[in-house]
């Protein structure tokens, strides 16, 4: 009785503690898409201007 | 304050780019004189530009070996001279002000571009290598003529 009563409890607390920290995986993925736009935007401009040049 | 392990990393990364992005562009503009065109402060009385040296005779002087300088007026709608040669190979330092409003000054395919305004007078230099007929437009709209805004100079 005792040995589930702690299963349960181990259970609820798991959820608890990651909502502490968010989840940010799909935010880095979506920032790290969005700084590699803005990279290979930013090169390829300058690559045109040092050929033009 | 607390930062999540991955808003640390990619407050690096943007950081990072930023950094890399203003190192790039000072050292360009400090060891290679690479500056806004009318970031010069020449001024001229935009009411005066036609009896104003050197504007008071616009057009292509050589000013050395495979060198000239292009003195230039920007007007509604056209650019005075009309039309001018050079040999390939040649480097033109481009000097244009406008006898009236902003107008544009681009070189199709070159990285000629800049804005011609009232009372400024913008400096650009370009080397012309490959011959060729090279389109000069407008590219600021300055009236109902703008389309029609255009000039050409040939590299032979």
């Amino acid at each position: 009785m005792s040995g589930t009563q702690q299963q349960l409890h181990t259970k609820q607390e798991t959820p608890v503690k990651k909502s502490d920290e968010p989840a940010l995986k799909g935010t880095f993925v979506s920032v790290l898409l969005l700084g590699a736009f803005i990279a290979v935007s930013w090169i390829g401009v300058f690559v045109l201007f040092i050929v033009r040049n | 304050m607390h930062l999540h392990r991955l808003e640390k990393i990619w407050l690096t990364i943007g950081i990072g780019m930023l950094a890399v992005f203003l190192i790039v562009l000072g050292t360009m503009a400090f060891s290679m004189g690479i500056q806004p065109p009318s970031g010069h402060r020449h001024t001229i009385d935009p009411t005066k530009v036609s009896e104003t040296a050197p504007f008071d005779t616009p057009g292509f002087t050589s000013i050395g070996d495979h060198h000239y300088e292009a003195v230039m007026v920007a007007y509604a709608f056209g650019y005075d001279p009309m039309t001018y040669e050079v040999e390939a190979g040649s480097t033109v330092d481009f000097a244009v002000t406008s006898s009236d409003v902003v107008h544009g000054f681009s070189i199709v395919g070159t990285n000629v571009n800049m804005m011609i305004e009232p009372g400024e007078i913008s400096h650009i230099r370009h080397t012309f290598d490959k011959p060729g007929t090279y389109l000069i437009l407008c590219n600021e709209y300055c009236g109902t003529g703008h389309e029609y805004m255009k000039t050409t100079l040939v590299v032979k």
